[in-house]
């Protein structure tokens, strides 16, 4: 994925694409890069529960080429990613996560520039070290 | 048996471990009496714990251990207890909690972060999610106990609330 510094501002339209990732659904907003208007929202990736493992991955990829199919209709270019939660688990994911997610927009064609992790941490007066998920 | 409460803030640990009739460590009330952290974060007014420090605290622990970082230490079973989040923010500002505070712990739970932190953790045959949602503490606690005793099955990724994010 390229860095910030690589992405080509000005050249053409960008837009925010926003990945929520939970443990066995995936939804993706993308907005302007002011945030003021939404362009594409997408039904959200849900997993059948009776067929989690074939209906999960295969629903939320189709889901991301859908919204980049439709972004790059209206004319945007690329996007820079807001991911909340990685979504799935390590053992055996159901859900696609946020990296497949952002896998799929890049393979059906929109850039990828900035990814920004903003993954909301749990919190009681106590609350665990941040460790890397992208 | 190392039974494992965890979920995020407001699904109502410590209301429905303290219902049960067995001794049980409030992870959070040790960290801070034992100084088992390493750093404050300034913006959500919390401690950072000390991961290592409390494993080497707990030992070699056995019965409840209840903190929405219990399934961040080795345990034969964790219980995760879940929250409609609109009703767990709502838990927390009744509690007396800040604003935002109750908002990024229901974001949390809508997200399945702690879910799943905790199968990615333990597995999913270790994991037992209870929805605590219209479920009184002595109920859940009721479940926590059928889950120490071995009558519930594993479970997880039941509920979906990513519509409350
Ligand atoms: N099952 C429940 N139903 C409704 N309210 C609850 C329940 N369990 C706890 N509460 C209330 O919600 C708030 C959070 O509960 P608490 O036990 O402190 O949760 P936690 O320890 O998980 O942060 C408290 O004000 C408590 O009185
Ligand atoms: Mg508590």
């Amino acid at each position: 994925m390229s860095e910030s510094e690589n992405t080509p501002q000005g050249e053409g339209t960008w837009a925010i694409a926003n990945v929520f990732a939970s443990f066995n659904n995936t939804l993706i907003t993308v907005t302007d890069v002011t945030g003021a208007e939404t362009l594409v929202k997408s039904s959200g990736g849900a997993v059948v529960k009776q067929n989690r493992d074939e209906a999960s991955p295969y629903a939320a990829m189709q889901m991301a080429e859908g919204v980049a199919e439709d972004l790059l209709a209206q004319g945007i270019e690329g996007v820079h990613v807001r991911v909340r939660g990685p979504g799935g688990n390590a053992q055996k994911s159901p859900g696609p996560g946020s990296q497949a997610t952002i896998r799929a927009l890049a393979r059906a064609g929109l850039e990828i520039g900035r990814i920004e992790d903003v993954t909301p941490i749990p919190h009681d007066g106590t609350r665990a070290p941040k460790k890397n998920r992208l | 048996m190392r039974l494992a409460v965890t979920g995020t803030p407001g699904t109502g640990k410590t209301s429905a471990t303290e219902a049960l009739d067995r001794p049980v460590v409030h992870l959070n009330d040790v960290v801070r009496e034992e100084g088992l952290w390493s750093e404050r974060d300034e913006d959500r007014d919390t401690l950072v714990v000390d991961l290592d420090a409390c494993r080497e605290h707990l030992g070699d622990w056995d019965g409840v251990l209840e903190s929405h970082l219990a399934h961040r230490f080795e345990a034969d079973r964790v219980a995760v207890l879940r929250c409609r989040p609109d009703e767990l923010e709502s838990r927390l500002l009744d509690r007396g909690e800040p604003a935002a505070k109750a908002a990024e712990n229901r974001e949390s739970e809508a997200l399945d972060v702690i879910l799943g932190e905790a199968v990615a953790a333990h597995g999913p045959e270790n994991v037992y999610e209870i929805d605590t949602t219209d479920l009184t503490p002595d109920e859940v606690a009721a479940e926590l106990a059928a889950v120490a005793a071995g009558e519930r099955d594993p479970s997880a990724g039941e509920v979906d609330f990513l519509e409350y994010r």
